[in-house]
This record gives structure tokens, C-alpha cells and sequence, in this order.
């Protein structure tokens, strides 16, 4: 007999339907969470995105190509999550798993609607069943692994890491989800008697059925069905929770990487027809600000990456990048329910000190894994107070002599050469 | 007339009108121009390209500020101004090949002046030392002087190593100044280093700005350098120049304080 199993197994058609019902729900709720996020992203300055997605196939792909390598390299590979020691660990593995149990998920329910068309074209069995069993059972394990070393650094709470109440919520959910999933198969395994290769395949759920050894076929079945029925309400509570919690990431953050293109070192110029045409240089009000830079706000998971790596923040000046991001959020969040007219200015939360305290000097850029670009932020918003005449003392004193003398200290023009030394002999004439 | 003789009539700086056939442009930014302490980097430099035979000039007088500073305190029309002027003298005198000893000068020369359509090859001039090293121009021959034998780190320049990625060259630089010393090998690095080097506090217009002295990232940047052990902490910037001499002074250290070219220039015996 080829090894394989049925998608609904011992579920009733009944609870099929009810099944259907409530992923259809959760779904709805995952889709406002985020039609509600893209609200708010479409109220920053266009970034013309079918722009794209116009000319030759060769100009569409030079044009999106380096977006589509951030997200294999930076996002599928984890180029920039990595070198942190444990938490680089935690988030590795609990993305591996997570990757893998999501298409794992996937494919079954492709399978499923495959078979619903003709018997015949159902995948999930043979050698393809074999594979997939015990890969999935793998990465069921990394992913618990995973969330429980996030586990144990929320309990340390390093002071540069963000913590929200639901951050617990999440992890335990997680660890639920990955728990229970195992039951289901245990279960399944007790009722089902799988012989041979079609029981190995699956060695963490083998393992864990020798606990019910002696239970009868109905007793395995009826307990097979509640831990399943668990174990589904818990993804699509997972799934409905994810635009509401720090697990928005997982959008947000790839999106960010396929938009932002920073480059270190450079900043976007503005021409006076911009000025003229805007009335205003800088940003005073967060619309001001792309899409893609407000896409990037909810980017941020407060991994404090770009706090610890900042010489501002190291020297007790009141420059967070972290905060400067997370205070952005805020005032992007009173986008939802303001009128065109409503002013919603940054400067009403970052103090000029705060603005100031950068020394431009990219740190929070380079260690940023989702690309959040806190330096242009930073330096936008100085391009306004600049513009307002809000820049005093020595500095505003060295702009004035740049303008005035073409250098900061504002010594003549005409002694630019005196340091030359003395030649050995005149200069031609 | 040889080639001797005609270097020897050369000035030591050229300017672009008075040697209009030179191959690269030397960039001195507003520090060496005007700050005592950084025109002594400029002069090493100088030194250094004269030894190596180096066909190159300077704007003199027709050189402005670069405008970094001005861009990034937020003054992006001040900046536009400058860099538009510089960017017409350089077209005037059709540079190409650029080098310049201030990062600040390398990054607005390389990143901020292409979007006004200022095109050229920058080079840090730890890169073109480190080039005529290993071309031969300049050839490190005999005893190692006794001022270069303790133990040295290298704090690399923000705008340098970690925004347009140079940290090979200084260091291949340095490594080849130190060679053939006595127990120590080449540079003592301290742990944040390369592309994860940490500020010296002078980036974003801060080199004009006033601080208290407990807020110095200067003074806890030299601190890092220091606990090498280093009695030579070597520099890439005349802004780094300036913030770790201050630091080292503020660690009560006797630490000295010296720009790469001042270094190669110290083992030649220039
Ligand atoms: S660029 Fe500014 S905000 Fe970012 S790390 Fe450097 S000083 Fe901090
Ligand atoms: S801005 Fe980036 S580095 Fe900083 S906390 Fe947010 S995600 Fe982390």
C-alpha cells in the first residue's frame, strides 16, 4: 500500500464545513487588518508603484530586481538578522520552521482542493507523501525551539528590545500551534496504525503516540478530533492576529525590503520647483512622507538593533533611532481618522535636540534587517527645522560662513592655498 | 630638460593652472585647508606624491567647500549651491580622477555630486597609497623608525569604511609602514572595526557643534582605541583627527594621533 493519509482524516463533513467557515472568517479579519494599515500608507506622497510594472519585460526586470534580491537575500536568506548570536538563532529557526510548516499547510490544502476536482490528481502520497511528512515533522521542532528561545530572552528582556503584552500572546500561541500539531499527528497515528514507512516518515508524532499506547480506535478518534479542532483554531486566530500585532512584520517588513532602495551616504535631492510647488522643505506633517517610508514604520519589530549600534543614544543624548521610528508610527496611526486638514507633524513629538543629536553617521541604516532607513527620516525632518530658521549657535554660525565663505570656518577665499608648502622653487608663470 | 630637473622646478602643490596635463586631481576639503592641524595631513600627502612622481594638482583657490555638512544639518539648497559651483570648475578643468584624504569629501564627491551630474573616480587617498605601494612608486626601504615600534590601532572613518566600504587600502597602508617590527605584528584592531566601526561624533554637521564633555562620543570612541594598548592610533579623516586627538587628551592619554599618510611619511623619512 502506498503510504499516505486522507486531508480530513477522521474529521466529519460537518466539521468541514464549520472549518471552512471559520478560515473564511479569520481570513476577513486578516484582510482588514491590513486594508486598514494600507489606508494609512496611501496617505503619504506617492511612490508610483505601476511605474514598475511598465516597459519591456528586460526594463520591468532591472527595475525590480534589486527589490526581489533584498527579499531573497535580506528576507529569505535572513542576511541581516543574522550575527547576533542567540536571538539571530531564535529568529532563524523559528522562520525556518514557520517557512516550512506554512508551505507545508499550503500544499496539503492544494491537495485537497485537487482531489475535491478528480482523486486522480491528489499529489499527497508515495515518495512525495514520505518527504513531505518528514519534513514537516523537522521543522515542526525548529520552530518550537525557536519560539522558546524567544521565550526566554522576553523573560531576560534585554532593555533595547521592545515588549508589548501581546508578545506573549504570540509566543504562546506559537508554542501551541507547534504543540498541538504534533498531538493531531500523534493521534492520527494511534487511530490510524500507519505500517512500515508510512509511520516512520513521521518520527517526532511516532514518539509521541507510544503515550497512548492501549487507547481504543473510538477513544483515539474522538481525542484526535478535539486537539485538531485546538489546533485549527489556533492558526486562524494566529492568522487573524498577525495585522494586529508585532507579527505584522511578516508583511510589513518584506514589503520594505522590495521598496526601500537606500543606498548609504546618499539623500534624495530636492529641486526649488519641489519647494516653490510644496510650500515647505522637509517634512512638518507625516503625509510628507512616501508610502514606502510609512510602509516602513510598521516594518519595525523594536528588535533595537539600530539603538544599540547608535553613538547619540551610547552617549546619553535623547536620539533613539528606535524611538524616532516607533514615535513616527504613532502619528501615523492618527492618520485613520484625520482630515486632510488635520496637522499631523512629527515635530509635535521629536524634539529638534533629538533631531539634532545625529552624527549621520549610518550605523542604524547598515544594521537594520528590514531596511528601515531611520537616517533619511532623521535628516527630512532636519531639512524643515533648517528651513524654519531652527537651527542655532555654532552650527547655523558655520552655515552662515559656508554660505558666505565657501567654508565652515569662514576664513577668505583667497587664503584656500596658504597651507601649501613652501615650494623649493617659484611657480612657473 | 630631464625628468628631475622639471620636478624640481615644479611647485610642490601644483595648482590646475599651473600644471593644466596633471592625471589626478588632489581634493583638500575646507580641513586641510584651513585647520592647522589637518593641513600637516595635506602636506604628508603631498610629500607622499611627489615621492611617488604623481602627475597631479590642486583647484587652490577655486576650491570650495564640498557641502556635506551643509546637506546633512538640512540645508539642501547651501549644498546645491556649492556643490554646483565645484562641479562647474571641475568641468572647466575636465577632472575625471579625483583623490581626497577627508571621507566627507569622498562620499559628496562620489554620492552626492552624480545626482547633480558630477561624474568622477574618487579615491580615498589611502587607496592611491596603497596603490603606489604596490605599484613600486613608493618603496618602504631600511630601519623602522623608533616612534613607530609600540603598539598601533586604526579607527575607521564612518564615511570611509562603512558608507562606501574602503578599509582594506588604510590598513594595507599601515600593514606595510609597520612591517619589520621587532614582537609587534601589523594593526591592533578594536572590536567595532571595519563596515561596524563606530562614529568619533564630527559626522552630520556635529564637527560644529558644541557638547558637554560627559556627551563625547569622541572621548568614548578613543576609549575603545586605547584599551588596544595602542600608543599610535592611526586615522583616516581630518574630522576623526580632530574628535581623537581631543579624546585621547580627554582618556589622559599620551597616545599619538595620526592621519595614515602621516604614518607612511614617517616611515620613509620624508
Ligand atoms: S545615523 Fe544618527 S540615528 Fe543612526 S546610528 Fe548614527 S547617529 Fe544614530
Ligand atoms: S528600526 Fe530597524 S533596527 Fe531599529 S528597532 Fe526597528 S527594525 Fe530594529
Amino acid at each position: 500500500m502506498t503510504p499516505t493519509r486522507e486531508t480530513f482524516g477522521n474529521i466529519s463533513t460537518s466539521s468541514q464545513v464549520v472549518f471552512y467557515v471559520v478560515a473564511v472568517a479569520s481570513m476577513a479579519v486578516f484582510g482588514y487588518g491590513i486594508w486598514r494599515r494600507f489606508r494609512l500608507w496611501r496617505q503619504g506622497q506617492s511612490i508610483s508603484l505601476k511605474q514598475l510594472a511598465t516597459g519591456t519585460v528586460s526594463q520591468i526586470a532591472t527595475k525590480i530586481g534589486p527589490g526581489l534580491r533584498r527579499l531573497l537575500v535580506d528576507g529569505l536568506g535572513q542576511q541581516r538578522v543574522r550575527g547576533r548570536g542567540l536571538p539571530s538563532w531564535a529568529h532563524g529557526l523559528m522562520f525556518a520552521g514557520f517557512m516550512m510548516l506554512f508551505l507545508g499547510t499550503t500544499l496539503l490544502e492544494i491537495n485537497h482542493l485537487a482531489e475535491m476536482v478528480s482523486k486522480n490528481l491528489g499529489f499527497h502520497h508515495g515518495l512525495y507523501y514520505i518527504i513531505y511528512e518528514l519534513t514537516l515533522d523537522l521543522f515542526g521542532l525548529l520552530f518550537i525551539v525557536g519560539t522558546s528561545l524567544f521565550f526566554a530572552r522576553r523573560l531576560w528582556k534585554p532593555p533595547s528590545v521592545g515588549h508589548r503584552g501581546t508578545d506573549w500572546l504570540v509566543l504562546i500561541l506559537f508554542l501551541a500551534i507547534g504543540i498541538t500539531g504534533y498531538f493531531v499527528e500523534a493521534l492520527r497515528i494511534v487511530w490510524q496504525q500507519p505500517t512500515g514507512i508510512g509511520a516512520q516518515c513521521s518520527p517526532v508524532g511516532l514518539w509521541l503516540s507510544s503515550a497512548f499506547r492501549g487507547w481504543t480506535e473510538g477513544q483515539a478518534r474522538a481525542a484526535h478530533l478535539t486537539v485538531w479542532w485546538v489546533h485549527a483554531l489556533l492558526v486562524f486566530g494566529f492568522i487573524a492576529a498577525i495585522p494586529f500585532t508585532r507579527l505584522f512584520h511578516l508583511i510589513a517588513g518584506p514589503i520594505n525590503l522590495f521598496l526601500s532602495k537606500t543606498v548609504l551616504g546618499q539623500l534624495k535631492p530636492i529641486t526649488l520647483e519641489e519647494a516653490e510647488r510644496d510650500g515647505r522643505i522637509g517634512v512638518s506633517d507625516i503625509r510628507h512622507l512616501t508610502s514606502q517610508q510609512l510602509v516602513s514604520l510598521d516594518a519595525c519589530m523594536e528588535c533595537g538593533r539600530c539603538e544599540d549600534v547608535c553613538p547619540a543614544f551610547a552617549t546619553q543624548k535623547p536620539l533613539s533611532p528606535k524611538r524616532v521610528i516607533q514615535d513616527l508610527k504613532g502619528v501615523m496611526e492618527h492618520l485613520a481618522d484625520a482630515t486632510p486638514d488635520t496637522p499631523l507633524s512629527p515635530h509635535d513629538v521629536i524634539k529638534p535636540e533629538t533631531l539634532w543629536s545625529c552624527t549621520a553617521c549610518s550605523a542604524c541604516v547598515f544594521v537594520c534587517p528590514v531596511r528601515i532607513d531611520q537616517l533619511t527620516l532623521i535628516l527630512d525632518m532636519r531639512r524643515h527645522l533648517t528651513s524654519e530658521g531652527g537651527l542655532s549657535g555654532t552650527a547655523a554660525t558655520a552655515l552662515r560662513r559656508m554660505q558666505s565663505s565657501a567654508n565652515p570656518w569662514g576664513f577668505p577665499q583667497s587664503e584656500r592655498a596658504n597651507w601649501v608648502p613652501e615650494s623649493t622653487s617659484p611657480p612657473p608663470n | 630638460m630631464t625628468e628631475e630637473q622639471q620636478s624640481e622646478s615644479k611647485p610642490v602643490a601644483p595648482t590646475v593652472k599651473q600644471n593644466p596635463d596633471f592625471e589626478i586631481l588632489y581634493w583638500i576639503g575646507c580641513a586641510a585647508s584651513y585647520d592647522r592641524r589637518a593641513q600637516r595631513v595635506a602636506r604628508a600627502t603631498v610629500k607622499l606624491l611627489n615621492a611617488a612622481g604623481v602627475n597631479f594638482a590642486i583647484l587652490g583657490k577655486e576650491e570650495k567647500c564640498t557641502g556635506d555638512s551643509a546637506r546633512r544639518l538640512g540645508d539642501e539648497f547651501l549644498f546645491q549651491e556649492l556643490a554646483e559651483a565645484n562641479i562647474a570648475t571641475l568641468a572647466k578643468y575636465k577632472v575625471r580622477r579625483i583623490i581626497a584624504h577627508c571621507p566627507h569629501c569622498v562620499n559628496a564627491l562620489l554620492k552626492d555630486y552624480v545626482q547633480f551630474g558630477g561624474e568622477y573616480e574618487v579615491l580615498h587617498h589611502t587607496q592611491f597609497l596603497s596603490q603606489l605601494l604596490s605599484d613600486g612608486r613608493l618603496k618602504i626601504e631600511g630601519e623602522i623608525p623608533a616612534s613607530l615600534s609600540g603598539p598601533l590601532t586604526y579607527h575607521d572613518p564612518c564615511y570611509l569604511a562603512r558608507v562606501n566600504g574602503i578599509h582594506e587600502a588604510p590598513r594595507d597602508v599601515l600593514n606595510q609602514s609597520l612591517a619589520g617590527r621587532a614582537g609587534e605584528q601589523g594593526v591592533r584592531e578594536m572590536t567595532r572595526c571595519r563596515e561596524k566601526t563606530s562614529c568619533c561624533g564630527a559626522g552630520g554637521g556635529r564637527m560644529w557643534m558644541e557638547e558637554p564633555p560627559q556627551q563625547r562620543v569622541s572621548t568614548a570612541r578613543a576609549g575603545e582605541a586605547l584599551a588596544t594598548g595602542a600608543t599610535t592610533v592611526a586615522v583616516g579623516c581630518p574630522f576623526c583627527l580632530t574628535m581623537l586627538t581631543d579624546g585621547v587628551a580627554a582618556n589622559e592619554s599620551s597616545a599619538r594621533v595620526l592621519d595614515v599618510a602621516e604614518i607612511l611619511t614617517e616611515r620613509l623619512g620624508l
